[in-house]
């Protein structure tokens, strides 16, 4: 079990984003993380990354308690993220943005830059490499975090919405890069919104509504969910995929 | 990062080192010395204000301190005034961690304020102690005992150890850019929570930014009592310290490495000029301008002069582009 | 019995800091800009109050309105002017922007009204009153009365009234707010008047007892942001109760350590709570 979330809760002031949430996440696999909007995706994900302190339950990661850990921490333990408006460095170049991740791992400028050339070629960004950041439009950009994260080299990535605002031609694109991700061994947690895309990646689902997880399991079985199809539609049209 | 060829660092040197030969007499050097002065302690600034994006508007507590104990050591002990030297980095550097250590962790408007309060604090509490000499302030030596004393008539020695001590600081700049420090620094700048999400370990790259800072600035602090021989708390701890810093930085370019000097050859030669020319009443003029120049730099060029120098060749390059390929292309069908 | 009349004008000037920090909070948490100059405006009040006085014999019932009105417009063409331009920016031109105008402000103040004190006639609002063997100054009394008040009003403002739902909807969340059909920029220009407004009455009230010069805001400055951090990020309940706490600190500071040490008391408070409870007493996450 590589990343273990347990009964996690999030409150703000009174308000529950998040209640008694639990995830388990086997080394290698993609899970998908989804449900309608202010679901509690996003704060869940917040939690599991650092960024938030859960008000309640634990997280774990490959042993490690990390409930109360610093985002910095969570990074340097093998949990990479990338954020869903993508926050990139816009005052360096595309290189320099991925030295930056890769710095973690390789303290000296000749080893960072070496690294994040392999990143890079990977992530199909070499042509551009010294470009600045801040010149790249949205697929460009979501590219960039994704490879800066690689840089890292981190053992589990959570993906916060890396396809939206895509044409599908870029989301076909970045469907490839994820899988090929994949394939390196990096386990991925992935939010998405677009159905089609989530539910031909991701090998198990979770589903958020109002902050708690009403559904898992594979994507058929949350696809007929009465459950799921009520939190996205409504009651009464989940009543009417029940009658034959 | 364009590599600047090594021919435009020589004649930099050329220029800075030759400049007393050419402008020689008093009033010239006394200029040049207090130009120098300045681009330390602003490039000083810069390492936590522009490379790291920290905004320190209380920096003249570590120029403070830095002028403060070579002369409580004359003081104390008949002592070189040299010796207090490390003294007042010291106090400068802890000082450095009791702002920083807390308001770090915490949005940048935290770390404004606070530096402003504590600049505030020292010196009141500097001002009321007649240890350090109360409002009237210290002195130091009156005539040299030795060249340890670090008393000359002339302003060129002065000059000449400035100028070396600011290219010690710029080199050391220089070579930060290039490791895991500067990087790290520019990340932080550029957007924190995504630098954190890096395994960037942010409080902390913060602090050292700091504290190399507050150690320079406190040198700086250092020089200028050995020159001037006297310290108090309106020259050395006022608000005049810090905003100039600021300024001359950020005139400059913060976060570049030549900004601070620019800022302070424009600046400071202005700021003589309009104190002889308007009086007492020309450090008045002096901050509205500065108020002023401020405002506009952060609204319409927060990288200062070597930004809209580099915007506008960016402008002249596409333009040429442009030009170039209309040409090749009319050659072509021709 | 001076003990108790140390408190009670503590409590008093508290209930001012927490009027002027109250608008500093307000466009702190919506806006996540800190307005260095505030400290500015509420001399700028203290101004106002003193030349309406002096120019036409204006009273604190004219003069705190025109101090609230000058300042109000002060602070929506601040806002429209320079915050808006730079608020989305870096940190450097957001804190550079504030920090100018705060140079700019109090040394223009310098070069037109000379470095000189200069003091509303004593007694202006009244004699000083015996309330059950303590002596309260009229203008404090009066100051202390109507900053508590007005706080409270703001904060009635901001939580009962449909406009002052709309500002903490744009401080809650810009886009939805916007999708609502509520103008941001309106509501942010609003929220910087009414800080300018609620500085330039606090300045205007303090006039009445406080010796007026360009330098005034430096203090007053520190003081809005200790207690701004104390209350919390955006509270203005917040506000309400650090301000209260800090005039009550600052009052006995004064009296136990004498004038010279009331600052550095409140100013060494600020690194203490930076260190111990940054996120203050009713501050949000």
């Amino acid at each position: 079990m590589l990343l273990k979330a347990a009964n996690v809760s999030k409150a703000f002031g009174g308000f529950f984003a998040v209640s008694d949430a639990s995830l388990e996440v086997g080394e290698g696999e993609i899970v998908g993380l989804i449900g309608p909007n202010g679901a509690g995706k996003s704060t869940f994900f917040n939690c599991l990354a650092g960024d938030f302190k859960p008000t309640s339950g634990r997280v774990f990661f490959d042993g490690h308690d990390v409930t109360e850990a610093a985002a910095e921490t969570h990074a340097r333990l093998g949990i990479g993220r990338t954020f869903q408006l993508p926050a990139i460095f816009e005052e360096l170049t595309v290189l320099e943005n991925v030295m930056v991740g890769a710095f973690l791992r390789h303290p000296r400028e000749d080893d960072a830059r070496a690294a994040a050339r392999r990143v890079l070629a990977l992530t199909g960004l070499e042509r551009i490499s010294d470009q600045p950041a801040r010149s790249l439009g949205t697929p460009g950009r979501k590219r960039l975090g994704i490879a800066r994260v690689l840089a890292t080299e981190p053992r589990l990535i959570l993906l916060d919405e890396a396809l939206a605002g895509l044409t599908p031609t870029e989301i076909h694109q970045a469907i490839e890069l994820v899988r090929a991700i994949h394939r390196t061994g990096i386990t991925l947690v992935i939010v998405e919104h677009i159905m089609e895309v989530i539910l031909t990646l991701a090998e198990r689902i979770v589903v958020f509504n109002q902050g708690r997880v009403i559904a898992h399991g594979r994507p058929q079985e949350i696809v007929n969910d009465p459950a799921v199809i009520a939190a996205y539609l409504g009651r009464s049209h989940a009543r009417r995929a029940d009658k034959p | 990062m364009a590599r600047k060829p090594i021919i435009g660092w020589l004649a930099l040197a050329a220029v800075l080192l030759g400049f007393p030969l050419v402008f020689n007499g008093e009033y010239y050097e006394q200029l040049a010395a207090f130009v120098i002065l300045s681009a330390i302690s602003a490039s000083a600034w810069n390492l936590v204000g522009g490379y790291a994006g920290q905004v320190s508007v209380g920096h003249a507590v570590y120029f403070g301190a830095g002028a403060y104990m070579p002369l409580l050591f004359y003081k104390l002990w008949a002592a070189s005034p040299l010796l207090g030297f490390p003294a007042g980095i010291a106090v400068s550097v802890v000082i450095a961690v009791v702002i920083g250590v807390p308001t770090f962790r915490l949005s940048g408007h935290y770390f404004s304020m606070a530096t402003i309060a504590v600049a505030e604090l020292i010196r009141i509490v500097v001002s009321d102690w007649d240890f350090l000499g109360g409002a009237i302030g210290l002195m130091g030596p009156a005539t040299p005992r030795g060249w340890w004393d670090l008393i000359w008539r002339s302003s060129l020695p002065y000059y000449y150890i400035f100028l070396a001590v600011l290219g010690l600081l710029l080199y050391i700049t220089h070579r930060m850019e290039r490791t895991r420090l500067g990087y790290y620094l520019r990340a932080i700048r550029a957007n924190d929570r995504a630098a954190r999400s890096l395994g960037v370990p942010v409080s902390r790259y913060k602090l050292y930014a700091l504290m190399l800072s507050a150690a320079f600035t406190s040198l700086a602090g250092s020089l200028y009592a050995a020159k001037f021989g006297f310290v108090d708390p309106g020259s050395a701890l006022g608000i005049l310290v810090s905003v100039q810093m600021v300024v001359m930085a950020a005139l400059g370019g913060a976060g570049r490495l030549l900004g601070p000097l620019l800022g302070a050859v424009i600046l400071v030669p202005l700021q003589t000029t309009t104190n002889s020319f308007f009086g007492g009443q020309g450090t008045g003029l002096a901050f509205i301008l500065y108020g002023g120049i401020i405002m506009l730099l952060s609204r319409y060029a927060p990288g200062g002069l070597i930004e809209v120098w580099e915007r506008f060749q960016a402008r002249r390059d596409a333009g040429t582009a442009r030009r170039s390929a209309e040409r090749n292309g009319d050659a072509r069908a021709a | 019995m001076i003990l108790l009349q140390v408190i009670v004008g503590g409590l008093l000037i508290g209930a001012v800091y927490a009027l002027f920090s109250s608008g500093l909070t307000l466009i702190w948490g919506m806006m996540n800009v800190i307005n260095f100059a505030h400290g500015e405006f509420v001399m700028l009040g203290m101004y106002a109050a003193f030349w309406a006085y002096t120019l036409a014999g204006i009273g604190p019932a004219g003069f705190v309105p025109i101090a609230a009105l000058l300042l109000f417009i002060l602070g929506v063409l601040v806002y429209m002017g320079l915050i808006r331009h730079v608020m989305r920016g870096p940190m450097l031109a957001q804190i550079l922007s504030t920090f100018g105008l705060l140079l700019l402000l109090r040394y223009s103040a310098f070069w037109v009204f000379s470095a000189n004190f200069v003091t509303l006639p004593d007694g202006l609002v009244g004699p000083s009153i015996d309330i059950g063997g303590i002596f309260v100054t009229a203008s404090k009394l009066l100051a202390g009365g109507v900053a508590i008040l007005l706080t409270a009003g703001m904060h009635l403002l901001l939580t009962r009234t449909a406009i002052g739902s709309q500002i903490l909807a744009v401080a809650e969340d810009r886009q939805a707010a916007m999708l609502m059909g509520i103008k941001p920029d309106r509501m942010q220009a609003l929220a910087w008047g009414l800080a300018g407004a609620s500085a330039g009455i606090a300045g205007a009230l303090i006039a009445t007892f406080f010796p007026i010069s360009p330098t005034v805001g430096e203090s007053l400055a520190i003081i809005a942001f200790v207690t701004v951090t104390l209350g919390g990020f955006g509270s203005v309940p917040g506000a309400m109760l650090a301000g209260l706490l800090i005039g009550l600190i600052e009052s006995l500071s004064a009296f136990y350590l004498g004038p010279v040490y009331q600052d550095v008391v409140v100013y060494a408070l600020f690194v203490v709570i930076l260190w111990v409870r940054p996120h203050g007493l009713l501050g949000k996450a």
